[in-house]
């Protein structure tokens, strides 16, 4: 397999909602952020350089079109090109990295466009007259339609069922363990210009705000996001030839899927999903599952619900089960902390724009390891990171990325 | 100039005539005698609730079995707030419910006088509920605390079941 390196990242500002941009005008913006970006680290190219595009793109009910992916190919001049969709729920983005790096370390492609995109908030509820239960409406029928829809099955519900079955085993995550997820992201999100949701707040705060889904707060929970991010990956050769100065490696790709019926799995308390899909990873990088948390410098988690952020801790083997909650009440994911965890500020700081999400994900994590993060950078020594997505009915899908500065190690 | 944004009203709607294929039965059971039917896999003998006619384990059929309408709630959860479908419920409690003998566990509504979640604990004792009017949906049941079963069968939408 050929090596494959980002040369190239764009990611658009996370909103509420854009007025003055359809789903494949923001497709545009994050591409040519991305190739300015290659540009600038050496490499001069434009889109007619891309040999192929690899689309994350999550829910067509979000962007009112099917196969939204082939409007957008054409927006950004990418006709009589190969161009393939990924839709893997809240997981897109990590997918879609994952089969980017797959054209590109196969040989098909010697420049590839990865591209994440999702607006969602054209979805409106005229009962209640705002977009939100809409919007939730539009992502459960993403939930088996025969057995589970019809219960009023949802994102959080379905999370949350995990995060319970978590706290019967272990005792942990606490409400208050959980809270301090979204301290910590709102917090880190105060530094990144993009984020939708950056908020100074407490653990009370966080307690005191409206119940959502027992027991998860209003302030555990992401918000649902209108977003782009582009990566432009080369494989090794190319980027000799448009010396390219600050090529960021992908070393490890995993991906897994558990049952998506929680009601079927042994354990509902963990993701094993989670679990394969970084064992995979790490071994492709040559890590190791129960040393990470010491091999790499920075985690950019998928935080779509703060009790789920507390289980990864456990599930990617940065501390044993159980003890996610208490690692985080000893500081170990903050951002001065033994491995940050979303200094971006992750889904619940940053929003939640499904398929851009874990595209924007691994490109803020090679951002960290080029450190070009800007005022979230971290502390890179050992030169890795790592990027995670995980979605779907009862979160089944998971991706995990590993990326390297080979420069900084 | 200033940006001028232009929205208009749409809405995206498909009828259907869904057919439940293989696991009709368990719809049909539901609906005419407020019998559970899971299945059991001819070769390794694993009861699927909610039912699949082909073990995905084994790759064998799976035979009907008509279930005990008693169960145990494996996890819950109270909703506050949710889609727009059903946003006119809320609250209301889900959970995955492993009826006795079943080897996996069915997403069913847990109803209850006092919705709190010590009452649709994990462990907590469940048993159906059926509604009169029936449809042949999974909407056409429910679970209740045991302990409660009595005071919801003698509402008037509401009956037992035929186990």
């Amino acid at each position: 397999m050929e090596k494959v390196a980002i040369i190239g990242i764009g990611i658009t500002p996370f909103k509420a909602r854009y007025l003055d941009k359809t789903y494949f005008e923001l497709a545009y913006d994050a591409t040519k952020l991305a190739l300015e970006d290659a540009n600038k680290q050496g490499a001069e190219i434009t889109h007619k350089d891309l040999e192929s595009t690899v689309y994350g793109i999550y829910n067509e009910l979000f962007e009112r079109q099917f196969m939204p992916d082939i409007f957008i190919n054409s927006y950004i001049g990418m006709n009589n090109k190969p161009g393939t969709r990924i839709a893997t729920g809240g997981a897109t983005g990590g997918y879609t990295v994952r089969m980017a790096y797959a054209e590109v370390a196969s040989g098909l492609s010697d420049l590839c466009l990865c591209l994440g995109v999702e607006k969602c908030n054209d979805c409106y509820d005229v009962q209640t007259g705002t977009t939100t239960p809409e919007v939730l409406n539009a992502i459960a029928y993403s939930a088996d339609m025969t057995y589970e829809y019809p219960m009023g099955m949802m994102a959080a519900s379905s999370y949350v069922s995990m995060v319970n079955a978590h706290f019967e085993e272990f005792g942990s995550p606490t409400e208050e363990q959980m809270a301090l997820v979204s301290v910590k992201n709102h917090g880190n999100a105060i530094s990144n210009p993009k984020a939708q949701s950056p908020m100074k707040i407490t653990v009370e705060d966080v307690m005191n705000s409206r119940i959502i889904c027992y027991p998860f707060k209003m302030l555990d929970c992401c918000l649902y996001s209108e977003a782009s991010a582009a990566l432009i990956l080369a494989n090794e050769e190319k980027v000799k030839e448009l010396k390219v100065e600050n090529p960021i490696w992908i070393s490890g790709v995993g991906a897994a899927n558990t049952d998506c019926f929680i009601g079927n799995r042994e354990d509902m308390g963990r993701l094993y999903s989670n679990i394969y899909a970084a064992k995979v990873a790490y071994k492709m990088a040559g890590l190791d599952y129960d040393k990470i948390k010491e091999q790499i410098d920075v985690a950019e988690l998928h935080d779509a619900f703060s009790g789920q952020e507390v289980i990864s801790y456990e599930e990617l083997g940065f501390v044993p089960f159980g003890e996610g909650g208490k690692w985080i009440e000893e500081g170990g994911p903050m951002i001065d902390g033994e491995l940050p965890c979303c200094p971006c500020g992750g889904l619940i700081g940053c929003g939640h724009a499904v398929g851009a999400t874990g595209i924007m994900s691994t490109g803020e994590a090679a951002l960290q390891l080029r450190g070009d993060a800007g005022k979230h950078q971290v502390i890179i020594e050992k030169g890795r990171g790592l990027a995670h997505s995980i979605g779907g009915p009862g979160a089944a899908y998971a991706a995990i990325i590993i990326m390297e500065n080979e420069e900084a190690r | 100039m200033e940006f001028q944004a232009h929205q208009i009203k749409d809405i995206l709607k498909i009828d259907y005539r869904y057919t439940m294929g293989g696991q009709s039965k368990f719809f049909i059971e539901l609906m005419n005698n407020k019998k559970l039917l899971g299945t059991k896999c001819t070769k390794c003998g694993k009861i699927w609730m909610p039912p699949r006619i082909n073990c995905s384990e084994c790759y064998e059929p799976a035979e009907w079995v008509e279930m005990k309408q008693t169960g145990t709630i494996d996890v819950s959860t109270i909703v506050w707030y949710t889609t727009s479908a059903f946003i006119k419920a809320i609250p209301y409690g889900i959970g995955f419910i492993r009826l006795d003998g079943a080897d996996t566990a069915m997403l069913q509504g847990i109803f209850s006088e006092s919705l709190i979640p010590s009452k649709v604990k994990k462990g907590k004792k469940v048993r159906a509920v059926f509604q009169k009017e029936r449809e042949g949906k999974m909407t056409d049941f429910f679970f209740v605390p045991e302990d409660e079963y009595e005071s919801w069968i003698i509402k008037s939408e509401y009956e037992g079941g035929s186990e």
